[in-house]
């Protein structure tokens, strides 16, 4: 019961916050949310400590037959490729609730949806049964809409409402593929180890992938389906956005390696060299369109588009090495971005703006913040893939395991890492360095809470980059049994 | 009073309040508070810087590394692990703007130590004081300029000690009226630091050496140098207006001619200094900021701790009233100087006095004049 109580904890968070009795504060609401963030995230350390990482297979496996006519079950595990990924969910949701103003409006509401949102998360990282997977996807869906809708910004309706638009479709092209994979292949069930998609004709298993990879690769975002994320970042707020690109994004990535390489391998080998390429473009789109960014959020958010090629890369090649990297990367790029994420909305909360032809100076020693701007140095310094940190560790792994598929795209997806060096050395020379400009020279006061969570999270980029087996290990035999096997070949293993 | 009407210059409204005896700081009591509250930290600051000066004139002079010299001839190893700790004054500010009074020169003091007298009364002092040290003496006759240029220096040192002594007097007693209820205006203010600097206006300035039971004048009282008008305003000329440009967040390129070539344009000094870059890490005046947030009055560091960042910006927020401050002593300065009563009837006094206020208001065209008043 281990993987339904991680799923439930946020749930009982949820309506225990939504239906609390009396009116409560934001500073109350916020107490009482980031106890049971704690809970949660503790609850998946607790599983990480039980997990073998010496196998491969899914782990703590849970079964209930749910609807049987429909061949929906209730179907939970967990291996080397969820696993790093609840820790993610786990203490960025933490972050995600510390960094909420206290004086949000409406408390309850927003810290229910919060976990709402995280029960979609978790629930979508455990499913072993396709149909179960897809009710989890949605079901995040709906609270990520009404959490920017409700405390975005200026055009949150806009915003909100594209992200709606593009993730409704995502969702409906999945299920066309998930329904076509059951129904075309004759599967017994939705569960996952009974899929016998790799049985369809090549064409058909292409069409069925060519589903999956458009569902996903909005989610990502792959471009050109990235249009809702650069809206949806601006106008969400920061906690929102940090789970939008720390973990959210990463549903996406998951969902091409589990379902994508792993049901319809064969496929998926047809398609990788056109996969790869498409890898490149996003990771050069990203990065060009982060050069042209003046709002330093929008950076970030390309930012997110151009690392998220990466893993795309990783998976196309689909070597133990490259798929490795490809989780690292989801990991890294959830604890970077955040992080970047989190520091802007400092920069934005201080200074009132995110502009980078206003803002000048911010390293200013008294004036300025340069406690946030270090560790904004940081954090760029871990995006463009400086040693010593875990941004350099997954893009090492990701190159040097897809190279010896893919040499060209390879080399090119590099060029990306210089790029992201490019745009963010520009947004920290224009905001940071330099006499403070006359608009943002009397800002307030920057309090310890404003830089702990992106303090704890620097923390975790250093300790990741020098220690990175601490992360790899817990995903080496997943990677070993799901590269080397088939679906079916997997199936029988896990039984 | 028949004012002559100046509505040409840029900073005429200055002007005018200069004409009718106001100070170049608005009234208010905020003023009157942040002026006060740091003139005292100052006080007590230079208080120190004075002493530490005059003693390095007369003890450490012609000592060719001078390693105690900030030590005010009282060594100890626990003072020198204060010093290593820099648990200290930072005497090195007291230095820097001796070295700018002495790099840009101006008065009675610069002129005197070009003069063949001083270098005769320097010739005896280094010849006395290495009698039994024919290595430096035949170095001497090598480089005969070299000695004599670190008299000069040592006469800077005594020269801006004694300057220091009064002004931190005057700084000190304004406090303590300011405490007693009876200064409440800026003009008052103003009017107590000309009362101060007339008042030993005609001080001299002198500075003699002891070696073995025999004193030597260096600067002897009869060459009549004074404290006004060799010290006081070469020192404004030099640290208030001029100065020398700084390293900090900004750069300066002195081949690119963003450095004038003539000295007398310069504009580095504390009205024209940019508050911002204070903090900066070797900035010369941060170090003075630094000192006086030791000494700043409980009133004054109260007003700090309400402001927008409480005390992250301390250092910017001092600079800023000292910056104010040193408005004040300027005016009082200016008024002091004016060639003719503020209040004359007479048309020509009253348009030599347009002219004095114009030429110096010409120098506030790019100074903090008008954000100081902001």
């Amino acid at each position: 019961m281990m993987l339904s109580t991680l799923i439930l904890l946020p749930l009982i968070g949820a309506a225990v916050i939504g239906f609390y009795p009396t009116a409560i504060s934001g500073k109350t609401a916020r107490q009482i949310s980031l106890s049971i963030a704690g809970m949660i995230f503790l609850w998946t350390v607790l599983l990480t400590i039980r997990f073998d990482p010496n196998q491969g297979n899914v782990q703590f496996t849970e079964s209930l037959i749910w609807i049987d006519v429909l061949g929906l079950n209730y179907r939970l595990g967990v291996d080397g490729l969820s696993l790093p990924l609840l820790l993610l969910n786990g203490i960025l949701t933490v972050i995600a609730i510390y960094s909420t103003d206290e004086s949000i409006q409406r408390p309850k509401f927003y810290y229910s949806l919060i976990f709402l949102l995280s029960t979609g998360v978790i629930g979508a990282f455990l499913a072993q049964d396709l149909l179960l997977f897809f009710l989890f996807y949605e079901l995040e869906l709906i609270p990520l809409y009404l959490l920017i809708a409700i405390w975005g910004g200026i055009r949150k309706g806009y915003a909100a409402t594209k992200f709606l638009i593009y993730t409704a479709l995502s969702g409906i092209l999945i299920l066309a593929s998930f329904l076509g994979m059951i129904w075309l292949s004759h599967s017994p069930s939705f569960a996952l180890e009974t899929v016998n998609a790799h049985t369809l004709p090549l064409t058909t298993q292409l069409l069925l992938l060519a589903g999956i990879i458009i569902g996903f690769g909005i989610k990502i975002p792959l471009v050109p389906f990235h249009t809702w994320l650069p809206d949806a970042h601006v106008e969400a707020s920061t906690p929102i956005s940090v789970l939008l690109a720390g973990v959210l994004l990463k549903l996406g990535t998951y969902g091409l390696v589990r379902f994508g390489m792993n049901l319809l391998p064969q496929a998926w080998e047809y398609a990788a060299p056109t996969l790869a390429t498409w890898a490149v473009i996003s990771v050069l789109f990203g990065a060009s369109c982060a050069i042209a960014q003046k709002d330093m959020k929008k950076m970030v958010a390309y930012s997110s588009i151009g690392h998220m090629g990466y893993v795309l890369l990783a998976t196309a090649a689909a070597t133990p090495l490259s798929v490795l990297g490809a989780i690292m990367q989801m990991v890294s790029h959830g604890l970077i971005s955040a992080m970047l994420f989190l520091l802007v909305g400092v920069v934005y909360k201080k200074a009132g703006s995110r502009d980078l032809e206003v803002l000048r100076g911010l390293l200013n020693p008294e004036r300025g913040m340069p406690v946030v701007g270090t560790l904004m140095i940081l954090g760029v310094m871990a995006s463009a893939g400086i040693p010593g940190m875990v941004g350099f560790i997954s893009e090492f792994i990701i190159f040097r395991g897809s190279y010896e598929v893919f040499p060209v795209q390879t080399l090119l997806s590099m060029v990306g890492t210089g790029l992201t060096a490019v745009y963010f050395l520009i947004l920290v020379n224009r905001a940071f360095f330099g006499r403070l400009s006359p608009q943002v020279v009397r800002l307030p006061r920057i309090y310890l809470s404003d830089r702990l969570p992106a303090v704890v999270l620097a923390g975790l980029i250093i300790i990741l980059g020098i220690q990175p087996s601490w992360l790899t290990h817990w995903s080496q035999a997943t990677v070993q049994v799901s590269v080397q096997k088939p679906a079916s070949q997997l199936t029988q293993v896990s039984k | 009073m028949k004012q002559i009407e100046n509505r040409v210059h840029p900073l005429h409204e200055f002007i005018q309040q200069l004409q009718t005896g106001k100070a170049l700081l608005k009234d208010t009591p905020e003023n009157v508070l942040e002026v006060v509250g740091i003139l005292k930290s100052y006080g007590v600051v230079l208080d120190a810087y004075s002493q530490n000066l005059i003693y390095i004139a007369d003890h450490q002079f012609l000592v060719f590394f001078p390693f105690f010299k900030y030590f005010n001839g009282k060594i100890s190893l626990p003072q020198l692990f204060r010093h290593w700790w820099h648990d200290r004054i930072n005497f090195e500010y007291a230095e820097y703007c001796m070295k700018t009074m002495m790099w840009h020169g101006g008065g009675g003091l610069d002129s005197y130590l070009d003069s063949p007298e001083f270098a005769h009364r320097a010739q005896a002092v280094i010849s006395a004081k290495f009698k039994y040290n024919l290595g430096v003496i035949g170095l001497n006759q090598l480089f005969p300029d070299f000695l004599i240029e670190q008299l000069r220096m040592s006469a800077y040192y005594s020269g801006l000690g004694q300057f220091w002594r009064v002004m931190a007097d005057i700084f000190l007693s304004l406090s303590d009226l300011y405490d007693l209820g009876k200064i409440t205006s800026i003009p008052q203010v103003v009017e107590h630091i000309k009362a101060g600097l007339v008042k030993d206006a005609l001080k001299p300035i002198t500075y003699q050496v002891k070696i073995g039971e025999q004193v030597y004048d260096i600067i002897p009282k009869s060459m009549g140098l004074t404290f006004l008008a060799d010290t006081a305003i070469p020192y404004v000329e030099a640290v208030f207006f001029r100065g020398t440009p700084f390293l900090g967040t900004v750069s300066l390129n002195a081949q690119a001619y963003q450095v004038p070539p003539d000295q007398a344009r310069f504009e580095y000094g504390a009205l024209y200094a940019d508050p911002l870059p204070i903090g900066g890490s070797g900035v010369p005046p941060t170090l003075l900021m630094h000192d006086m947030r030791h000494y700043l009055p409980e009133y004054l560091h109260q007003t700090y701790r309400r402001s927008l960042r409480g005390e992250d910006d301390l250092l910017v927020q001092i600079c800023i009233s000292f910056q104010k401050s040193m408005f004040c002593v300027t005016t009082a300065a200016i008024l002091g100087l004016m060639p003719y009563a503020i209040d004359t009837e007479d048309p020509s006094e009253q348009t030599a006095n347009l002219v004095y206020l114009e030429k110096w208001m010409d120098r506030f065209k790019t100074s903090r004049l008008l954000e100081a008043n902001n």
